[in-house]
């Protein structure tokens, strides 16, 4: 499991800042280093630990992105399986009921190396291979931070029973991750021979937390996390046996996203520093052009002269000064636009067989919009709109939010994207609130500016703001399309009713008055017959029913006969 | 069936049912050859009707309506023009009569139908009387024959005695032998045979009480005159009757009311028609009626003429105008029937003194200065207002 080993440049901001607030203690108070495991164990807020409903939470879906990102980004179809569970021991040994849980979660992804487990789990910030590429946010961070919550409330260590495709053995790992040395300490190793064929990785994690008040938003995650899986087979049990399965309901997947350098734009002062200390480029020029994307060598060269550094330098030499002008003019000279191709969205296809299963809606469509750049970061916005069927009725559009394929859930006033969709005008596109309407909105990007370290808003980038808008407005145009044609249809249907609910009376009428005084005899049923026929034929012929896509198409003389099939005249 | 009925009766029936039957046939045809069916119907709007002032009458103007099936809006009222016509025509040829009551409750049943959503839903023909009434009147125009054309009964209301005989469902009336009573007038006048008549002129007069006075003090039997009453606003029937005896008989109508707006828009409507259903004016309306009284000249006098009441009387009889008085007078000033030399005097004197009076207060002066000084003296002196 490689990517578990890489961490995002917004965990490397949250880790520089432990170092530097590790580093002022040092200098002003004590002389004690602090660990970085001992720093997340002292701020576990800032990983979304902050109470035992969020630590429930935030491990769930720790977990579960751990275990997508383990398939879905490697091509391997997910099936994952949650499991919470009262921890009955714990019950017994502490006599405080329904607060110990143990979450299990498996999946069938490529697994994880024996000998990177302990650290992949027992080291925060393991390894850290400086690419960039969209990933789906606080794995790798998460997990660690997850499992520091549960030996700090419940005393248990991780563990983690894994086995990689390619591998004859099954590995399992006990550990505790000894906070002060930010080290793993492994309690327990175990390795079998396979019977069958399985591979993937079952990590289970015990902890203090609060089911009830979870309950619905894990419940909530679960479910949008499985609208934009629809690729995915999920599992979950509830600590009450309830049981929530999502079939596999198509097995196309996104593209995996590709891994990219970072573009001059994007990069910060930090960044620049870790760059030139990795790379073996001997000149500035190289560094350039070989660490960074969208850099061509006669680009990096102009750049240089146009800035005043000499090009042959080597880099590993420049003071602080030259540093800071160099990043600085970076990020606003002209280079190409950076790529995209790093970024793996969800697809409009994916978007709407997702929103289909979770709604049933009578209408859906979706947008992938081209790539587009903030501050040198590449995203991609998608929207996916749903309407009607098994859509209940809200005074506000029903707002699924993702960045990056997770499903964001807290702080949802904060977000750009709801300040974007209240924002909307529903009417001109013939909504009228109360309406059945969820308005899905996906953020691809090798950086999402969330609002805050809890990661569950984002900030509103104008550049990011203005996609939003453009792609729901795109798609609710065509809902207005659709709504105008099943307002026609459905005025055609009405006014096919209100004409021949008369159809019976009228021929009835008209039979009597057609009988010449002269010659009077009581109509027949025969001759109101015929005159009900040509009444029929006359609505249906002169009343223009519209075909609305995905409804049946009606048939105007079928629609006056079901009126009037059930009127018997006196 | 009803029982046989007469000649007048027979031939009656016969006329309308094949006006009807033709009238009908247009929408027929377009039904059996997938035309959409209209209806074309002379608007019966107040903004349709005008005066004529040739006939002295009001008449419809030139606007119609087009009723279509295939119209939502209209539908619903398409369907009761041809059902309330079916059931007109029927009765018409089975030789009964309804009444406007019967045929609201032949045309009205349920209708069962089911909805967009497959529901059964369910709505009646017509609701109320009034909705049922209103269909009547878009028959009556559209086939251009009255309710009393097409043999529909209502409730009687009029009443007339005097010096003629007549002919009515096959019995000979002779209307000076009615004792106290007086005879009914029919819901179908048309069917009246006017036999012989001895008579001068008629006296309509508004109100039922004092019809029954000048009956009593034989009136009529004195100065040869025919009695009506439409007691109160007039029925169709009444305003058809009158409307015959001067346009058969030649014999001149002078209508006695009391002296306020109420009572002049009476005379209106005897004399003009009715301002809602100009359509019936052309056969119910009797343009060459005369206002009698009581007039304000009457009460106040005017240049030569003395009032017929002292000042004392005035004091008690006279009642103060009121706010509605007012507004309806100035109501009447609009209408061009209204505009001649006498009326505009009539009208100017009520607003002055805002005034007005009853004609009981004549009464009250004794039944004998009402019957045989203050009518036969206007009549005579020629003191009625046009």
């Amino acid at each position: 499991m490689p990517r578990r080993h890489r961490e995002t440049a917004t965990a490397k901001a949250v880790v520089a800042e432990a170092q530097q607030r590790g580093r002022r203690q040092r200098s002003k108070e004590t002389y004690r280093e602090i660990s970085v495991a001992e720093f997340f164990a002292k701020n576990r807020e800032l990983a979304g630990f902050s109470n035992p409903t969020r630590a429930l939470y935030q491990t769930v879906r720790e977990l579960v992105e751990n275990a997508l990102d383990a398939t879905d980004t490697h091509s391997i179809l997910p099936v994952i399986s949650i499991r919470i569970a009262y921890d009955d021991e714990l019950e017994a040994k502490y006599g405080n009921p329904r607060k110990w849980f143990r979450i299990t979660v498996e999946d069938n992804g490529i697994g994880v190396p024996p000998t990177v487990i302990a650290n992949a789990f027992g080291r925060v910030l393991f390894s850290s291979k400086y690419v960039i590429r969209q990933t789906r946010g606080m794995y790798g961070l998460g997990v660690k931070a997850a499992v520091l919550y549960g030996q700090m409330t419940a005393g248990r260590p991780v563990e983690v029973v894994s086995s990689m495709q390619e591998s004859d053995y099954v590995y399992l790992r006990r550990l505790y991750i000894d906070v002060s040395k930010n080290e793993p300490k492994i309690v327990e190793k175990g390795q079998w021979r396979k019977k069958g064929r399985w591979h993937g990785t079952r990590v289970t994690i015990t902890l203090e937390g609060d089911w009830p008040r979870a309950r619905s938003r894990i419940i909530e995650y679960i479910k949008r996390t499985a609208v934009i899986a629809p690729y995915a087979e999920i599992y979950f049990e509830t600590p009450d046996g309830e049981i929530y399965v999502f079939p596999r309901l198509t097995s196309k997947m996104p593209a995996p996203p590709k891994e990219a350098k970072p573009h001059p734009h994007g990069i910060d002062l930090d960044q620049m520093k870790m760059l030139i200390k990795r790379s073996n480029a001997r000149t500035l020029l190289q560094l350039l052009s070989n660490e960074l994307q969208s850099v061509g060598t006669i680009m990096a060269r102009k750049f240089l002269e146009e800035i005043g550094l000499d090009p042959n330098m080597n880099p590993k030499k420049l003071d602080n000064d030259s540093l800071v002008k160099l990043v600085d003019s970076m990020k606003s000279y002209r280079f190409r636009a950076p790529k995209s191709d790093h970024l793996s969205p969800i697809g409009e296809e994916l978007i709407k067989i997702g929103l289909k299963r979770m709604f049933k809606p009578e209408w859906v469509d979706a947008l992938t919009r081209p790539p587009r750049a903030y501050q040198g970061h590449s995203f991609i916005v998608e929207v996916g709109i749903a309407y009607g069927g098994g859509i209940e009725a809200r005074n506000e559009p029903l707002l699924l939010r993702y960045a990056n394929k997770i499903p964001l859930l807290y702080e949802e006033r904060e977000d750009v994207t709801y300040k974007v969709v209240s924002g909307i005008n529903w009417k001109i596109y013939r909504v009228d609130f109360p309406a059945p309407l969820v308005v899905l909105v996906h953020i691809a990007s090798t950086k999402i500016p969330y609002k805050g370290v809890g990661k569950e808003s984002i900030s509103e980038v104008p550049e990011i703001e203005s996609e939003i808008r453009i792609a729901v407005q795109h798609v609710a145009r065509k809902l207005r399309v659709y709504l105008g044609k099943k307002a026609r249809e459905a005025e055609a249907r009405r006014k096919i009713i209100t004409i021949s609910k008369y159809i019976p009376e009228i021929a009835r009428s008209l039979a009597i008055l057609s009988k010449p005084p002269t010659k009077w005899n009581q109509p027949s049923e025969k001759d109101e017959k015929i005159l009900v026929d040509a009444l029929i034929r006359l609505v249906s012929r002169n009343v223009e029913v519209p075909k609305v896509p995905g409804l049946e198409q009606s048939d105007p003389e079928k629609i006056v006969r079901s009126v009037i099939e059930n009127i018997k005249l006196e | 069936m009803a029982a046989p009925v007469d000649k007048v009766d027979l031939q009656a029936r016969k006329r309308a049912a094949k006006i009807i039957h033709e009238k009908f046939k247009g929408v027929l045809k377009d039904v059996l050859s997938g035309k959409p069916p209209r209806l074309i119907i002379p608007k019966r709007t107040l903004a349709n009707t005008r005066f004529d002032p040739e006939k002295g009458i009001l008449v419809m103007g030139e606007d119609v309506i087009e009723r279509e099936l295939l119209n939502m809006g209209e539908a619903r009222r398409f369907m009761q023009t041809l059902l309330m016509a079916s059931i007109i025509y029927q009765a018409l040829i089975e030789n009964e009569y309804p009444t406007i009551r019967d045929l609201y409750y032949r045309g009205k049943h349920t209708i069962v139908y089911r909805d967009l959503r497959g529901r059964l839903r369910e709505e009646n023909t017509w609701d109320e009387q009034s909705e049922s009434d209103a269909v009547i009147r878009d028959v009556e125009v559209f086939t251009g024959l009255l309710r009393e054309d097409m043999l529909i009964l209502s409730k009687e209301k009029g009443k007339v005695v005097g010096r003629m005989k007549i002919r009515s469902g096959g019995d000979v009336i002779d209307l000076s032998k009615m004792g106290h009573g007086a005879y009914a007038i029919e819901s179908t006048p048309d069917l009246i045979e006017f036999l012989e008549v001895d008579a001068e002129f008629v006296l309509v007069v508004e109100k039922d009480a004092v019809f029954q006075q000048l009956h009593r003090a034989k009136f009529w039997d004195k100065y040869k005159a025919i009695l009506v009453t439409g007691a109160g606003q007039p029925d169709r029937a009444t305003r058809r009757f009158v409307r015959r005896l001067n346009e058969e008989l030649g014999l001149p109508i002078y209508i006695l009311t009391d002296s306020d707006p109420y009572g002049w828009y009476i005379y209106s409507v005897f004399k003009v028609g009715s301002i809602q259903l100009s359509y019936e004016s052309e056969r119910l309306a009797t343009p060459k009626a005369r206002f009698l009284g009581v007039s304000m000249t009457d009460i106040f006098g005017y240049r030569s003429k003395k009032p017929y009441l002292s000042e004392r009387e005035r004091r008690n009889f006279i009642i103060k105008a009121k706010d509605v008085d007012i507004r309806r007078a100035r109501e009447l000033m609009k209408y061009s029937w209204f505009q001649t030399p006498k009326w505009r005097r009539e009208l100017r004197i009520f607003l002055q003194r805002k005034a007005k009076l009853e004609i009981e207060a004549l009464a009250s002066k004794g039944l004998r200065f009402l019957a045989e000084k203050y009518i036969p003296e206007k009549i005579e002196t020629g003191d009625w207002t046009e």
